[in-house]
């Protein structure tokens, strides 16, 4: 005969319901973690908020010293420098190169604006070739990187510094400081800028 | 006809105890017991999310980008009162040196109001603020400004064994500036031994 399986007594059957019974988790013990979900959301909304108001802005700076007595060219007394100077004025540029005035059309020496204004404008792809021409003209030039940039008292900064970007560097581009701080670089036009004293 | 007294009423023969169930044995109760543990436990859910590395994270990102936006003169004012001038340069800019800004209203050293500027600046800045007179290049303000932060500068580059003890400054100039006041502020800057001066542009212009 089979043996009949015990049967648990009430306070048995009682006290396992109550050992058994699922606790609920109170919520100061829940992980230990602080819920910091609601807080991360101000924070992605706020990060998002400033990201898209704020403009982010690429600077540079252009490099330059006071005038000096005698320039900086490196050359020697004996060899011939071009001494350009870019003379920004209300019609066009003026500009002058081996202590003369370079004619319009930038060809040859002669008076007159060497590049007048087209259409209103200031024609910087005419003075940035105009600067490459006389550069070209000796080689002895070859190494001078200074020029000489002066302007009527009334002319915006915007206008130096495109003048300073034109005669800066040819289309090549190529032209930087090596670790040195010396200009190095095919397209080298004239980097090197001083300002004149307009009086 | 009297009715025999109940089981406990007054009078009546004790009442016999209810015989309870024989308890099983502890084997039996145990086995039962873990039977209706693993019945009833809970299956293991998240409650909760573990973000503590994506804050980790989040905080370093936020640090870096406070600290590169400081750096870099991105946080430059770009207001009506000044607009940069636009350059082909795409060098990284300067950070060294004193910063003076040429707003359309004051010039600015520091942070520090020096002067203010006229509303017609092609004659530069008025005759009262300058050494000799209106045909004077030399801002006395600027320069008296100028001076002290030299000295200040000069000191530390000689406690800090500098082998080069010249001052440089970062000119920060509006757009329209007139070049009759950017030479003022340039050639103020060269009498006060500041010898290296760096434009600041933004980039992105066309040539």
């Amino acid at each position: 005969m089979a043996k009949e399986p015990e049967r648990l007594s009430a306070q048995q059957r009682s006290k396992i319901r109550r050992l058994t019974d699922p606790k609920e988790i109170a919520p100061d013990e829940e992980g230990g973690e602080l819920n910091i979900v609601p807080f991360l959301d101000i924070i992605t909304n706020v990060m998002m908020f400033v990201l898209a108001t704020v403009s982010v802005t690429f600077t540079a700076t252009i490099d330059t010293a006071p005038p000096r007595a005698g320039g900086r060219s490196s050359a020697k007394p004996d060899q011939p420098s071009l001494g350009l100077t870019v003379i920004v004025v209300q019609d066009g540029f003026s500009v002058k190169a081996r202590g003369g005035n370079v004619a319009p059309g930038c060809q040859e020496a002669g008076a007159g604006l060497a590049i007048p204004k087209k259409n209103g404008d200031y024609d910087y792809a005419l003075l940035g070739a105009c600067a490459k021409r006389l550069k070209g003209l000796s080689p002895d030039f070859a190494g001078e990187t200074s020029v000489t940039v002066s302007a009527n008292p009334n002319i915006p900064f915007q206008a130096i510094v495109s003048t300073m970007d034109a005669v800066r560097k040819d289309e090549s581009g190529e032209c930087a400081t090596d670790k040195d701080g010396v200009w190095a670089g095919v397209g080298c036009l004239f980097p090197d800028v001083n300002f004149g004293l307009a009086r | 006809m009297q009715q025999p007294p109940g089981p406990g009423a007054p009078g009546g023969p004790p009442q016999q105890p209810i015989p309870r169930a024989k308890p099983a044995s502890m084997a039996t109760y145990k086995r039962v017991l873990r039977k209706e543990y693993n019945r009833k436990r809970l299956e293991p859910e998240i409650n909760f999310l573990n973000i503590t590395a994506m804050m980790d994270m989040m905080t370093i990102i936020l640090v870096f980008l406070l600290k590169t936006m400081s750096a870099s003169s991105a946080s430059m004012p770009q207001s009506n009162d000044l607009q940069m001038p636009k350059s082909i340069m795409t060098s990284e800019a300067s950070q060294e040196g004193v910063a003076v800004l040429i707003s359309k209203s004051h010039i600015v050293v520091d942070d520090n109001v020096v002067c203010p500027v006229p509303s017609d600046p092609t004659h530069g800045i008025e005759g009262k603020y300058k050494r000799s007179g209106p045909n004077d290049l030399y801002i006395v303000p600027l320069a008296n400004s100028l001076q002290s932060w030299r000295e200040r500068d000069k000191q530390v580059r000689a406690a800090t064994g500098a082998k080069d003890l010249r001052s440089e400054a970062i000119v920060i100039a509006d757009s329209n500036t007139p070049y009759r006041l950017l030479v003022e502020v340039l050639f103020t800057l060269g009498q006060t031994e500041f010898s290296k001066f760096h434009l600041m542009v933004l980039q992105g212009a066309k040539k």
